[in-house]
């Protein structure tokens, strides 16, 4: 057998000279490259793992000195070491409910007008207009938001807002003066017109997989527009839109710069909407580099955990969702 | 009949009302770039790029923050654009069909939405707190951690779109499984991956939070990576928020500065893969 | 069920295939065939949809190893060696025998790019030789003249049959000895399959052809021997014109006579 296939191995050389020496010594390279996109893309996963187990490392001395009770305290008081989240989580969760109650409507409302009503010639235009907002950075935002909206707000809108929620019972505390103009409703202003772009980029994504056929058979039984988007369109695309709310929704909780400008830096926690607040990341980003102290730095390592934890759950959520809708595309 | 003119009047409403935010979200966008560029206009001249960033109350430029910015952009750049195309190659081919590689999908897309501050607590960590100081170097590794997950997402898809026969086609000329990646694969894939780099060099240009615990920020002119850098987006930070008017007018110029950069990548970036297609 | 070769030619097949069996997960999808292919003569492989004749062509160059969940099993005997057996180099192998697909798929290159970049896998060639050996490659498929003045546009501005006859010079510039054709003029107009057909005709003189098609007037122009597949099964081999005027089994007579397929 062995000398079979000597001599088909001569065969072979002799018809094609060289040939099987010009393949082997690409053998090694070839190996080599596989290797490296493997490693490579190990190295993905390494770096989530050392990002959360860093967190949980730098957290310790927090957890340790806390307990859970940290969840829910709302102290911060650097000089007797004693820190709670509870401030900042609550900023963080309400400047994102503000920010997704306006834009989630807002960034639809715009999918709708791209794919329904707007004439052919704008489509590209505007399309690429709201793709170019949703790039730019958010401190841009920030400081807009301080020297523009602020002082817009205070002048104009909040106490347009006390005004109208001053003799209701309950809302009244809710938009409580003083109008500072920066606070939690400002904050979640800004991070709400940081998140339209994406929200309205995203859907309109998802509503152009829609079928024409769909579309023109709902219109040839005479559907209003309306109708066709609440009946037809939305319906389709309900995954999809949720799952990209859901991403916007991450990256409003995760926002640092949009929200550190405008929302007053104050560890408390206020049934005023008007009043200043914090949130995590604006606690770590204005905190971080001044702590000094171990409890201290870990408790904002300890912030960033828990913030992390949270966006962690609402990204991989939202991912269920989106591949959900890929495999429906047959992908 | 009465039914119809109902139907049409709440689609006439709803429809008018989604014109209504359309163009509210239009102004707005009009509003902020257009408050941009007179705030920042303002403070334009050559100053800017020739003078270093001066203390309160002086007069100077951006230059060090702009350099620093530059230096810190392109090697985090350097570092993660390749790990993520070698990483997005390896999802698309060798691993398309490995739990290995649904694994590191759903990673990365993880990675690319996280919050930046998380990533720079993390370089903090395993950087700056040994080291004893804060550097360019971890300001880059930052960078560079922002920059990879947007890579391997679009180098995965982009050579996913690659067509199965051009592969077979290579592959049945006797070319090793690499000769036909790199060679043909890479290069039918090839507008669409430097599309992806210019989307995360846009990316990274404007963030903040992970330079603040990495690189921090230098009054002065430095090109030790060993050392705090300055870069545009920590000293708009650190101008905006202080009540001094002539560090707020660097702010804005910084600003658009920054702005005109991302709006430039990104039109690039479309005008690549618009290109592509039409080809 | 196997049929056995009407002729024995005086020399050995150019490749024998004994009882192969291919697999797509779970499922049969070739069950157990057998055949010749016979040196410098064009083999044809006919059928309905289906009945694998292009899977058959796809193992000879063991293409289908790009993707899992797809294995053979059995003997593919090419000068002596087992081409399924997993020792054999198989960058080798394709080196030696080549495919032209369905669709033409020339590389986002220049024309000549596209038929150097193989050979230089295996050469390495001064350029004076290289510009010879492509203008060989370019009139080996009837090309030359029509793109000799612009071998630098790209591969991907040619039409569809020229594009088709790039894939083959590209298939024919690092000299294999055997030549598979998947469908090849299935994409083309009626002048550039013709055009191919005449091509084929001449390529047959210098190597073994395996041509997958889907016209039985294709393979009665083109192919010496025809092979009659169906579900899997080798129903008929044997000289083309046996096969097209006496056919031996009910099931070839029906698909020749046009009852399915």
């Amino acid at each position: 057998m062995a000398d079979v296939a000597m001599g088909a191995a001569a065969l072979v050389e002799e018809r094609s000279p060289g040939r099987s020496k010009a393949l082997a010594s690409l053998k090694f390279g070839d190996l080599v490259f596989g290797r490296l996109t493997q490693a490579a893309a190990a190295l993905v996963l390494l770096i989530l793992s050392g990002v959360i187990l860093s967190l949980l490392l730098g957290a310790i001395p927090a957890i340790r000195a806390f307990g859970l009770g940290f969840l829910v305290s709302e102290q911060w008081n650097p000089v007797t070491e004693k820190f709670g989240a509870l401030a900042p989580i609550i900023g963080t969760v309400t400047t994102s409910i503000i920010a997704m109650a306006i834009a989630a409507p807002v960034g639809v409302g715009i999918a709708v007008f791209l794919t329904e009503l707007c004439p052919q010639a704008l489509r590209r235009p505007i399309g690429i207009a709201i793709e170019l907002l949703a790039g730019i950075p958010s401190i841009i935002y920030g400081i807009w938001g301080l020297f523009v909206l602020a002082p817009f707000v205070q002048a104009y809108v909040e106490p347009a807002i006390i005004a109208v929620f001053g003799p209701i019972p309950v809302l009244s505390s809710v938009f409580a003066g003083p109008p500072y103009g920066i606070g939690t409703l400002t904050a979640g202003f800004v991070l709400a017109i940081m998140v339209v772009p994406f929200i309205a980029a995203v859907s309109r994504d998802v509503f152009d997989t829609v079928p024409p056929v769909l579309k023109e058979s709902a219109y040839g039984i005479g559907c209003t527009s309306w109708e066709v988007v609440r009946r037809v369109v939305i319906p389709y695309t309900r995954v999809g839109v949720i799952g990209g709310m859901m991403l916007g929704l991450g990256r409003a909780l995760g926002e640092t710069m949009a929200v550190t400008f405008v929302i007053g830096n104050a560890h408390k926690i206020t049934a005023s909407l008007l009043a200043p607040g914090t949130t995590i990341s604006a606690t770590i980003a204005n905190e971080f580099t001044e702590a000094d102290g171990q409890l201290y730095t870990s408790s904002l390592i300890a912030l960033a955990l828990i913030l992390f934890v949270i966006t962690f759950l609402v990204l991989a959520a939202a991912r269920l969702m989106l591949a959900r809708l890929e495999r429906r595309k047959g992908r | 009949m009465e039914r119809f003119a109902s139907r049409r009047r709440s689609s006439a409403i709803m429809m008018g009302l989604s014109t209504g935010v359309t163009a509210f979200g239009l102004v707005f966008l009009a509003l902020i770039l257009g408050t941009l560029l007179w705030k920042g206009l303002a403070g334009l001249n050559l100053a800017v790029f020739t003078q270093m960033t001066p203390p309160p109350g002086g007069k100077g430029g951006l230059l060090n923050a702009i350099a620093g910015s530059l230096a810190m952009t392109s090697l985090g750049v350097i570092v993660g654009a390749p790990l993520g195309m070698l990483a997005g190659t390896y999802l698309a081919e060798y691993g398309r069909y490995s739990k290995l590689a649904s694994l590191v999908r759903f990673i990365n897309d993880i990675l690319l939405s996280a919050p930046s501050i998380v990533i720079g607590l993390f370089v903090y960590q395993i950087i700056v707190a040994p080291l004893g100081h804060f550097s360019a170097l971890a300001g880059v590794v930052a960078l560079a951690i922002l920059v990879v997950p947007v890579v391997v997402r679009t180098t995965e898809d982009m050579l996913l779109l690659v067509p199965a026969p051009l592969r077979e086609a290579a592959a049945a000329l006797g070319l090793p499984r690499s000769h036909v990646i790199l060679k043909v694969a890479f290069r039918a894939a090839r507008a669409g991956i430097i599309t992806g780099v210019l989307l995360a060099i846009a990316r990274v240009s404007g963030e903040t939070a992970p330079l603040l615990f990495t690189s921090l920020n230098n009054q002065f002119w430095s090109s030790n990576l060993n050392a705090p850098m300055a870069s545009l987006p920590a000293v708009i930070f650190q101008f905006a928020l202080s009540p001094y008017a002539d560090w707020q007018q660097l702010a804005w110029t910084g600003a658009l500065l920054i702005t005109l950069t991302v709006l430039t990548l990104s039109v690039l970036a479309r005008w690549l893969s618009a290109s592509r297609t039409n080809k | 069920m196997n049929a056995t070769p009407e002729t024995m030619q005086n020399a050995a097949p150019k490749i024998t295939v004994r009882d192969l069996k291919f697999y797509y997960g779970d499922s049969l999808a070739l069950k157990g065939v057998s055949l010749p292919l016979h040196a410098n003569k064009a083999t044809a492989f006919i059928g309905p949809s289906g009945c694998g004749k292009s899977t058959l062509l796809r193992v000879f160059n063991r293409m289908y190893e790009l993707y899992p969940h797809q294995r053979a099993e059995g003997e593919v005997m090419f000068d002596g060696l087992n081409i399924l057996d997993p020792g054999q180099d198989v960058n080798l192998l394709r080196s030696r025998i080549g495919m032209v697909f369905q669709k033409p798929t020339p590389f986002p290159m220049s024309i000549y790019e596209n038929i150097a970049f193989g050979i230089r896998l295996y050469e390495k060639l001064p350029k004076s030789e290289m510009d010879g050996r492509v203008e060989k490659a370019l009139r080996g498929a009837a090309l030359w003249d029509e793109v000799s003045g612009k071998l630098n546009a790209s591969g991907l501005s040619l039409s569809g049959g020229q594009q088709q006859r790039l894939c083959i010079a590209r298939t024919v510039a690092i000299r294999p000895e055997v030549i598979l054709l998947d469908e090849p003029c299935s994409a083309l107009d009626p002048i550039s399959t013709a055009k191919i057909e005449e091509l084929i005709d001449e390529l047959t003189d210098e190597y073994t052809i395996a041509i997958v098609t889907h016209s039985m007037q294709q393979a009665a122009r083109v192919s010496q021997y025809t092979a009659f597949m169906y579900l899997g099964d080798l129903v008929e081999f044997g000289e083309t014109n046996h096969v097209f005027t006496a056919p031996r089994d009910k099931r070839t007579q029906d698909y020749i006579t046009g009852r399915f397929g």
